[in-house]
């Protein structure tokens, strides 16, 4: 077998294949002596493709003494260093954890905010001893960008542990970009109390900025109950039509999780016309998919049929699967014989399955 | 607004279903793992997949699912079984045709042009994972049209594959009508010829592939593989993890000459993988090139 000193020797060659082979056997071997070759390397690296083939030497390494010097790589003043250790210690997984904790204890902004980067990455999430641990520390940091980026991946991770000091944040009227992260981090963790965080921090939807209303509907529509419905839905003819997919998707996750028809022509006439300008397109197709909430009504089932002669293919899909849900008698005749004038694959897929 | 009543139980079935928001989750999850990209026109396609891919694993909500491919995939082996949903493993000749276009009109002659400057008169092109050689004698097809003067160098395409059947199925060169249905009318006359209910590619396209069997994952043997002017993988990284693909298009890199070509699926990235080719545009084609 080769040795250590051999692929040493051939990663100062002046062929960048030849470096490139000799870090990847020193990967290959696996040993803790092999970590500071490559290391000092890399320092001196003219080549990507070798710098890159360095990078997977050391995930290949087993020993900790790889993901000490990948956590030294973090301080690194190039950003494709950094970059690429962040990709490294990710793949590294909880073993990772103990030196981050060190680098989250010690380290300046930055530093802590790339510790918070290679946790997004690690599987073990917060259940891994210590993580936690750099989570409730990151969620009290000086910074806001680490608060906003532990948030963010609390939220990713789906980490109820930490849901009621994500709903204090919430509440505290902080930075206009944590309180978009709290909100988008609720709707993928959060529950009926959290429902009730929403509604204290915006008493009244129609007041809520645009930048932020996007957020607070998707996390109304994760966690809000029936009775938001009608609240929600009032915002379609009041607000920009940029807002349409947020404001619908609410309506449609909210109607998954706590069926119920809605009343009111006012529901019935925003929805048709946006189905007719059909701006943004994707929202025409969750607009008939929402009209379908209310084909019990002969009216509302006659337009659902007609969609299917839609020139939109988004219309005649979203239309395809709400009439299927209705169960009434001679829905599947009707999707039948639509099949056979359908040229679009998808649709036509829809239509027969 | 009149007070709101309950829906019946049929109605609950939209539980299973995948939202907007998660669609488009889930679709930058599978174009960053992946590379594969799903715009809003594969919105049904997709769902359906991960619909049985739901039931299957007994998974009720779409969000779960989501959260499951996204963080809780660590060999990647969920997106690997989505993949093998979402991806097709038909080949045909010609395919991807606007890639190959971009190959034809622009980098072709690039190299052919440097070559022959520095009167160099090889020409090397790498078809790595080719399966049963349809991409192969496209490529041999396109470098005889653009390239007419080609019998007078010594022009060489190595078709590697993992599967021993699949080379001995492009050393038979024989093909059914889907494979060729994409080949235009006069590479078809000029170039296949007629075989009972089949085609076969002419001698003087066959005789410029080579096969030899190669696993992409063999470090020493892809060392061997040197000196190419082209490499085409198309399609077949998806189906390998993140570290061995890097390896893999590490060896690609130096498999090329300077001033080369790879060529990657159209939805697969090599930026993702690795930062050490330059992208280049040509037209509406991105190509990356070793500099």
């Amino acid at each position: 077998m080769s040795s250590l000193t051999e692929f040493v020797e051939k990663l100062d060659c002046a062929d960048e294949a030849e470096r490139t082979y000799a870090a990847e056997d020193i990967g290959y071997l696996n040993i803790p002596e092999g970590v500071d070759v490559l290391l000092d390397r890399l320092r001196r690296e003219p080549s990507r493709a070798v710098r890159d083939a360095i990078f997977q030497a050391l995930t290949r390494i087993e020993a900790a003494v790889a993901i000490e010097g990948l956590v030294g790589l973090l301080g690194s003043d190039n950003p494709e260093i950094r970059n690429q250790a962040v990709d490294v210690l990710r793949h590294k997984g909880a073993r990772s954890i103990p030196f981050l904790s060190a680098l989250m204890r010690d380290g300046d902004k930055d530093l802590r905010k790339l510790v918070l980067d290679v946790l997004t990455g690690v599987d073990a999430g917060t259940g891994t001893t210590g993580a936690s641990e750099i989570y409730t520390a990151a969620l009290c940091d000086e910074d806001p960008n680490v608060v906003i980026t532990a948030v963010e991946n609390l939220g990713k991770l789906r980490v109820a542990g930490f849901r009621t000091r994500i709903e204090e944040l919430l509440l505290a009227d902080s930075h206009p970009m944590l309180t978009g992260a709290c909100l988008e981090a609720l709707a993928a963790m959060g529950d009926e109390l959290s429902a009730t965080a929403i509604g204290k921090r915006f008493p009244d939807l129609s007041a809520v900025p645009d930048f932020l209303l996007a957020s607070c509907l998707k996390a109304l529509g994760a966690v809000g109950e029936a009775g938001a419905f009608a609240e929600v839905a009032r915002l379609l003819p009041a607000r920009g039509r940029h807002l349409r997919p947020a404001i619908l998707g609410a309506l449609i996750a909210i109607h998954q999780r706590d069926p119920v028809i809605p009343s009111g022509e006012g529901f019935l006439t925003a929805l048709e016309a946006i189905i007719e300008d059909g701006d943004p397109p994707l929202s025409r197709y969750q607009a008939v998919r929402a009209l379908g909430y209310l084909s019990s009504r002969d009216d509302v089932y006659a337009f659902l049929v007609s969609c299917l002669s839609s020139p939109e293919r988004l219309v005649r899909l979203g239309a395809t699967e709400s009439l299927r849900l209705t169960q009434r008698p001679g829905t599947e005749e009707v999707l039948f014989l639509r099949s056979l004038k359908e040229t679009d694959e998808e649709v036509l897929q829809a239509l027969i399955c | 607004m009149r007070r709101s009543c309950r829906l019946s139980s049929a109605d609950r079935t939209l539980m299973a279903e995948i939202s907007i928001e998660l669609f488009q989750k889930l679709s930058q999850q599978i174009y960053q793992k992946l590379g594969l990209h799903f715009d809003e026109k594969k919105i049904y396609f997709l769902k359906k997949r991960v619909e049985k891919r739901m039931s299957l694993l007994g998974i009720d909500d779409a969000r779960d699912y989501v959260f499951m491919v996204s963080y809780a995939d660590p060999q990647g082996l969920e997106m690997q079984a989505l993949a093998n949903l979402v991806t097709t493993n038909e080949t045909y000749m010609f395919r991807e045709y606007e890639q190959l276009q971009a190959f034809a009109n622009h980098c072709l002659p690039e190299v052919l042009s440097a070559k022959q400057a520095r009167g160099d008169r090889t020409l090397r092109i790498w078809c790595a994972g080719c399966s049963s050689g349809e991409e192969a004698y496209t490529l041999a097809m396109i470098v005889q049209e653009v390239f007419p003067q080609a019998y007078s160098w010594k022009c060489e395409i190595v078709a590697t594959d993992i599967d021993e059947n699949m080379l001995e199925h492009v050393a038979a060169a024989r093909y059914g009508a889907r494979a060729v249905g994409e080949v235009p009318a006069e590479y078809r006359e000029k170039y296949l010829t007629s075989d009972g209910d089949g085609w076969l590619v002419r001698k003087r396209i066959t005789d410029i592939v080579h096969t030899y069997h190669l696993n992409l994952n063999d470090r020493m043997e892809m060392r061997k593989m040197r000196g190419f002017d082209f490499v085409f993988c198309r399609n077949v990284l998806i189906y390998f993890d993140d570290l061995s693909r890097k390896a893999v298009v590490d060896h690609f890199y130096n498999a090329l000459n300077p001033g080369s070509y790879i060529f990657l699926g159209h939805s697969e990235s090599i930026g993702r993988v690795t930062t050490a080719f330059k992208l280049k545009r040509f037209e509406n084609h991105l190509t990356y090139m070793k500099e």
